[in-house]
């Protein structure tokens, strides 16, 4: 069977910059989706429309059943199905007879359907490039690059797809005019499949009504087809992200804004956007009644003694970049905590798998917080290494549906500055000595203790309160476990592996030997 | 708005029980990043913190052929550096259609064997089906059966407890439980060719078991000991197979269901209609269950196809007033389960989403009922627990689902405002042509 394969495409022909992540010759833990899955998931968030996947089931109910519910916490998307290619369409027939039924099926008054190939569809010559007239009708098909696109890509080529067909989509009769009172601000991303946006697309609306100007469009997330075409009727517009929605932003033609990560970030974006709508003195109003409202919170934990701790709590950072350049222009640049090690996950210079492993393995301390996808938390717990992990980017299975999690804006500031002064504490707290057995008993008297203690001869010829020696390995090792935990808990940690250590030794008989740290080390790793 | 089952990616049933392999590393040939992303999600989430290869896949890669050499290499250095029991090659949609040459990889490379596992999704249908795919490409590698053999080997993915139950039952009647697959280690399976007996325990193992006939020469015994009826009948099988004391095997037998049965009289279902649907071949012995506590099950929804190995469980549901449908869609699962009120479903997660809006208890298959023991009287007391405890909760569905109807008063449909079944579930079903 003859393999379809588009022309080779240089980059300075694609329609946007947004570059996808290499193709490598060997994949470990892949972190990214790929060009169907990042169709499906921009075309889906539109309210009106169908999308219907040309392949087996498998590429159906992977990302619309399996992939979002551990994203979205969504059972499934109701407006995704697929042409549920069999061997009989692969082999035989190819795949326009089942995706006529499908898109039949699909083709409910006032929705809009939309075909999205996948790998199977396009290895086998899918049907976009022949349909007829009377399977298209009013589908649109996209030809999702599924074999060669990353879902962030996918995702930039599918809103300017929309946008390219804005004229095809049909307004219904009834739909009301919006009277416009104020500056219109509209916003381009998210779409499914987006981490924290619920939160974060919540903060940014605040924002944006806090100066005193209208939330138009969130596309495609809160938006219609047939409304794509009313992105161009507004005064300014925020890209969420930088993997996707520049190329569409550009096509639109208004000011154009990102969000904004930390207290500086979010003063500059207020102040920008407050300027280019002709809201300055709006703007500034805002900042200054958040600066006693959701700021107040800020202010009181940067005061308190919880950031003293920063400077001596390393943390790492292996995400998309949006997030983690966000993440470390805030963590690192406003709040100070040292980056042990930061990488792209996704994207032209994303970092491989094992270099990640290598590189937080051997970070000297560990670093104290490890934001990440589950690729990341998988090297913490097989490397045991002393680190607290918290999500900050698929894959990963976690539920970020309440709105109090954002990490963009002064919310954003507020909620990442308690995260990490909560996880200072919980590191606290796993390093301080605890114990549920009752107190020691003391068996002998004082007196007893003193009379007996310089004569007591051991196996090993010493007395019994003689200091243990440690071998020179032990030694070494146990300062190596010390330095990998963070600074301000290596005065407990020590403790307990010399009291632990010692009294095994004792025990048996013997000085403390490498055998002895690596069993009180592995004791006390989380 | 689906001809197919609900399943999930066929594939995935393969891939989750050779990851969980401890000695095994598998290389899953991706059809493109959506496609191992996908596989990447659920196989950490369901399987291991272990993790996923996969040659890189585009365009280019597969035009030009080079994904090939590339595997080849990957094979080497994985049997190099970490040298495990097995590597299996899981060929997903897009390498199966384009066609590896397989036949060239090595069969082995040093004490590792590496073993092609085909899988594409669009031809296997089922997780089920994969499963035995799983079990058919590993066990066709082994030897031929031992002169010596005895015990008994369990096929199927059971309970991390249930052989060594089943191993103390049989015990008492002379016999041993040998092995287990799918099993965690490739010793497990190559232990097959000292076991004296095959047991499929799940009704969908019928293409390895076909082979199995051709090759291993061994008595098989179809069924598990699930159920009143079910766990006597499964020992009365085993015994009389391996030839064992029939007195005592009777005896055992009779001991093991007077068990089962007072474990399910703890939990009377009587009068309760459970809709069951399910994709892991795992739901027949569920069903089973079910009616003997009492409860009404008119129809088994199954992704599963029809197979000689099932056709036995299959009657017996028949008797008892449950009609199999293989094959089945979501299309007429949601059909049926809007024209009737349930008292609870077991089933998908989209159908269990349906039912939850309906306000009616549910159990998503996969995370609840697949994790628990069904065999014998432990089995049977930890799933009528979980489907008593559900049922109990359903005031809480309830009002969950008329909280968020458009008038709380009136729910157009939620469980509780729905009067007496206003449709035969079989006439609904036979009117969507799919009994």
């Amino acid at each position: 069977m003859a393999v379809g394969v588009r022309p080779s495409v240089k980059p300075s022909e694609l329609p946007s910059d947004v570059v996808n992540t290499p193709i490598r010759k060997q994949v470990t833990d892949l972190d990214h989706g790929g060009g169907d899955t990042g169709a499906m998931q921009a075309f889906a968030s539109l309210r009106d429309v169908n999308v219907v996947l040309d392949g087996p089931v498998g590429c159906h109910v992977m990302p619309a059943v399996a992939v979002i519910n551990y994203t979205d916490s969504i059972p499934y998307l109701q407006n995704v199905t697929c042409s549920e290619l069999s061997e009989n369409e692969v082999t035989i027939t190819g795949t326009l007879p089942a995706l006529k039924e499908k898109v039949a099926r699909a083709s409910v008054e006032g929705r809009q359907v939309i075909i999205v190939s996948t790998p199977v569809s396009e290895l086998i010559g899918g049907a976009w490039t022949t349909i007829d007239e009377d399977v298209k009708g009013s589908a649109l098909f996209f030809d999702a690059h599924a074999l060669d696109d990353d879902e962030w890509k996918a995702r930039d080529r599918a809103l300017l797809f929309l946008w390219e067909h804005r004229a095809h989509f049909v307004r219904p009769a009834d739909a009301p005019a919006v009277p416009k009172t104020k500056p219109r601000v509209h916003l381009i991303g998210p779409t499914y499949g987006c981490f924290n946006s619920y939160s974060d697309l919540a903060e940014i609306e605040r924002l944006i009504r806090g100066i005193g100007a209208d939330v138009g469009l969130v596309y495609p997330f809160k938006a219609a087809s047939w409304e794509t075409a009313d992105l161009a009727d507004g005064d300014a517009l925020v890209v969420l992200y930088k993997e996707f929605g520049i190329s569409l932003a550009r096509e639109v033609g208004l000011p154009v804004f990102h969000a904004p990560f930390g207290l500086e970030e979010t003063t500059t974006f207020l102040r920008g956007l407050g300027e280019t709508l002709g809201l300055r003195e709006q703007a500034a109003a805002f900042i200054a009644a958040e600066k006693k409202s959701t700021l107040a919170a800020w202010k009181d934990i940067w005061n308190s003694t919880h950031s003293d701790f920063f400077a001596n709590a390393p943390i790492a950072i292996v995400a998309p970049p949006t997030y983690k350049d966000g993440l470390e222009r805030y963590l690192g640049g406003e709040l100070g905590l040292p980056i042990a090690f930061s990488a792209y996950r996704t994207g032209p210079e994303s970092a491989p798998s094992d270099a990640v492993r290598a590189a937080l393995a051997d970070a000297s301390p560990s670093p104290m917080l490890v934001l990440g996808s589950i690729n990341e938390r998988m090297i913490v717990a097989q490397e045991r290494m002393p680190s607290r992990f918290m999500q900050v980017s698929f894959p990963g299975a976690v539920v970020r549906r309440a709105t109090g999690t954002p990490f963009v804006g002064y919310a954003g500031a507020v909620w990442l500055l308690q995260v990490v002064c909560e996880t200072l504490f919980d590191v606290l707290f796993a390093n301080l000595p605890t114990s549920k057995a009752p107190p020691v008993r003391a068996d002998v008297t004082t007196r007893q203790i003193l009379s007996a203690a310089p004569q007591a001869q051991t196996d090993t010829g010493k007395g019994q309160n003689a200091v243990v020696t440690w071998t020179d390995e032990a030694k070494a090792q146990a300062e190596r476990v010390t330095k990998r935990v963070p600074f301000f808990v290596r005065v407990s940690v020590n403790k307990k592996l010399r009291a632990e250590s010692e009294k095994l030794a004792r025990e048996r008989r013997t000085d403390v030997d490498l055998a002895i740290v690596d069993e009180i080390t592995a004791r006390f790793s989380p | 708005m689906s001809k197919q089952p609900s399943s999930m990616c066929p594939a995935f049933g393969a891939v989750r029980n050779l990851l969980r392999m401890e000695d095994a590393v598998p290389i899953v040939i991706s059809s493109g990043d959506g496609c191992l992303y996908g596989h990447t999600f659920v196989a950490h989430f369901y399987v291991a913190n272990r993790p996923i290869r996969s040659p890189g896949v585009s365009s280019e890669i597969w035009a030009k052929g080079s994904m090939f050499d590339e595997l080849r290499a990957m094979v080497h250095d994985i049997a190099e550096k970490h040298s495990p029991a097995i590597i299996p090659i899981c060929s997903l949609c897009v390498s199966d259609t384009v066609g590896l040459p397989f036949d060239l990889l090595p069969k082995q490379v040093g004490a590792t064997e590496v073993i092609y596992v085909p899988l594409p999704a669009y031809s296997v249908h089922t997780h089920a089906r994969a499963k035995d795919i799983v079990v058919d490409s590993l066990v066709w590698r082994l030897p031929p059966q031992r002169k010596q053999r005895s015990g008994v080997n369990l096929i199927g993915e059971i309970f991390p407890s249930d052989p060594i139950v089943l191993d103390g039952v049989l015990r008492r009647i002379g016999s041993h439980v040998n092995t287990t697959v799918p099993g965690p280690r490739w010793a497990d399976y190559v232990a097959m060719v000292d076991g004296a007996l095959n047991a499929p325990l799940h009704p969908f193992y019928s293409e390895s078991v076909k082979r199995m006939k051709m090759k291993q020469g061994l008595p098989f015994v179809e069924g598990a000991p699930v159920g009143i009826a079910g766990t006597e009948k499964w020992i009365v099988d085993v015994g009389a197979a391996l030839a064992l004391d029939e007195t005592r095997v009777r005896m055992v037998a009779r001991e093991e269901k007077a068990r089962v049965e007072a474990a399910i009289s703890e939990y009377p279902l009587d009068g309760l209609t459970v809709m069951v649907a399910g994709y892991e071949g795992h739901e027949f012995l569920l069903v089973r269950l079910l009616l003997e506590a009492g409860a009404k099950v008119p129809f088994l929804s199954t992704a599963v196809n029809a197979n000689p190995l099932a056709r036995e469980e299959e009657a017996w549901l028949a008797a008892h007033g449950c009609t199999v449908l293989y094959g089945a869609n979501f299309d007429d699962e949601i059909g049926a389960l809007t024209n009737h009120p349930y008292d609870l479903v077991i089933g998908t997660t989209p159908l269990c989403a349906h039912a939850k809006e309906l306000g009616i208890p549910s159990i998503y298959y996969t995370n609840a009922i697949a994790t628990r023991s069904l065999m014998l009287a432990e089995g049977a007391t930890a799933v009528l627990q979980l489907v008593t405890q559900t049922h109990r909760a359903k005031e809480r569905y309830d009002k969950v689902a008329r909280f968020f109807a458009d008038d709380e008063d009136a729910p157009a449909r939620t469980y509780t405002s729905w009067a007496a079944p206003a449709i035969d579930l079989t006439t609904h079903l036979q009117a969507n042509g799919a009994l």
